[in-house]
Order: structure tokens, then sequence, then C-alpha cells
């Protein structure tokens, strides 16, 4: 058992990783309550754990890991046969606007609502959607993701650049939905 | 380097994952090379959206000190 000083000493510096936890929670979920029930528990489980955690090691992945297998265990009844990503192709939403002549930087990406880019974020099947919440939202370093997700570093690789043109197909389309792009046509200059 | 293989290392580059003699091959065929300058600028630009996007949602300060009362 921890000494009352050293465990209040772990739980004020696991909550320094509060925001990511919860954020990652919350795009696991999709909904604020059930991300905080979730948090709580890895949490709690976290503390009851802490003599697994080893020192010097990123504790920000460890608990990272520990939320989202409980997410797992929890919502999807440890099933993690995730649906799969049809291959959509390289650079989706690149290719298609600079055949519709488009600048692709510069005109598109900007016009879109982030409310729209977090709804294409969600909108991934969860290993995908995880693999992106860590190294795109939260910065992870491919190792570190690797660790968190408990899967190979490839396999980290794979997922993001998968998920990553699934996410350009998206933003493609909703782009067209809402007139930012015409198919086939000009960009429009403004949005108004 | 071929456009090939910038190709192949762009999530790497973009994500800072190559050694760093990889990255300086990589932007050396970047500089020269218009096409993979545009790619690498769009995937660069994606990942910047998508950050900013997503990491404005914080846990709500109600929920921290409940968290630090169950835990302390
Ligand atoms: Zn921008
Ligand atoms: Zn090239």
């Amino acid at each position: 058992m921890a000494e009352p000083a050293a465990q209040t000493a772990f739980a004020e510096e696991a909550l320094t990783h509060l925001d990511t936890l919860y954020r990652g929670a919350l795009r696991l979920t999709h909904d604020p309550d059930q991300a905080q029930d979730l948090v709580q528990e890895a949490y709690l489980r976290a503390l009851r754990y802490q003599h697994s955690y080893q020192q010097g090691t990123n504790m920000k992945a460890w608990l990272f890991a520990i939320m989202r297998n409980l997410f797992w265990d929890r919502f999807k009844g440890s099933r993690k046969d995730d649906v799969s990503l049809d291959d959509v192709g390289e650079f989706v939403l690149y290719d298609k606007l600079r055949d519709e002549g488009a600048r692709p930087e510069s005109d598109v990406l900007d016009k879109i609502a982030a409310s729209e880019v977090v709804a294409a974020v969600d909108k991934l099947p969860p290993l995908h959607r995880e693999v992106v919440v860590l190294v795109d939202v939260e910065g992870f370093s491919y190792k570190d993701a690797a660790q968190a997700l408990g899967v190979p570093i490839g396999t980290v690789m794979s997922r993001l650049h998968r998920a990553r043109q699934q996410l350009q197909k998206s933003l493609y389309d909703y782009a067209v939905e809402s007139g930012i792009v015409r198919p086939g046509g000009m960009t429009q200059v403004s949005q108004q | 380097m071929r456009c090939e293989e910038c190709s192949d290392k762009l999530d790497r580059f973009v994500d800072r994952e190559l050694t760093n003699t990889e990255a300086l091959e990589v932007q050396l065929h970047l500089e020269g090379c218009p096409d993979c300058m545009e790619h690498y600028e769009f995937q660069e630009h994606l990942k910047r959206v998508v950050k900013h996007s997503c990491d404005c949602d914080t846990a709500p300060k109600a929920f921290r000190d409940k968290l630090r009362q169950i835990l302390s």
C-alpha cells in the first residue's frame, strides 16, 4: 500500500493528463456523461494498480491505455473486430480538389467548420479514431501511441494512414454537400 | 529520392518520426518537387486542422474537482 503522501503525489501527476483522457473518452463515447464515467473509472483503476506503473515511462500513455481498455471492455464487450476502412485511395480530398481547379491548400480546409472536422473524426471506426486522437490531436509519438493501444508501431502507422484517407473523403463529401466545392466545377470564392 | 519514396515517407515526415538523415532527404526532395511539396503542405495543414478542431474540449472544472476529491 502506498503512503498517503506518495498516493497524493501520484494522483496529482495523473491528473495533469486529465484533459487528454477526457478528450479521448469523449471521442470514443461521443457522450460527456459516459466520458466522465469512463475517465473516473480509469483513474480509480490507475490508483489501484499504480504499482504496475514504471517510473520514468510515459504516464500519459499508460493512463490512456487503462481508459481505452475499459472502453473496449465496457462498451464493446472486448470485441475489437472493427469495421475495416475501405481503401479510398491516396490523397482523396487533395486530388479531387486539384482536378476541380481549386487550390487545395488555401481554399478548402479553412472553410470547413471545426464541428464538421470533429464530426468526420467521430465517423471513423473506433480503432482508427483513437490513433488520430493520439497522434494528431494529442501529439503522441508512434511509439507512445503503440504503447497506449497495445499494438506494434507498424499497426499505428497503417491505421493512421487509412484514417487520414477516410478523413479526407468525409471532408470532401461535406465540402460538396455544403457547396464549398462544386463537383466538377469551380470552387466558390466566398462563403456567405 | 523519387516521388514514390517521398510519398511513402510523408506521414512520418509530417509526424516528425523520421531520423534526421531521412528527414533531410525528404526536405531536399520537397524543395525540388512542387507536386510533393503541395502534398506535404496539404497533409500538414490537415493535421493542424484536426488538432485545432478537436483539442478545445477540456474536462469540466467540476469534474476535475470531483476527481481530485475521490483520488485523495
Ligand atoms: Zn488553416
Ligand atoms: Zn516528388
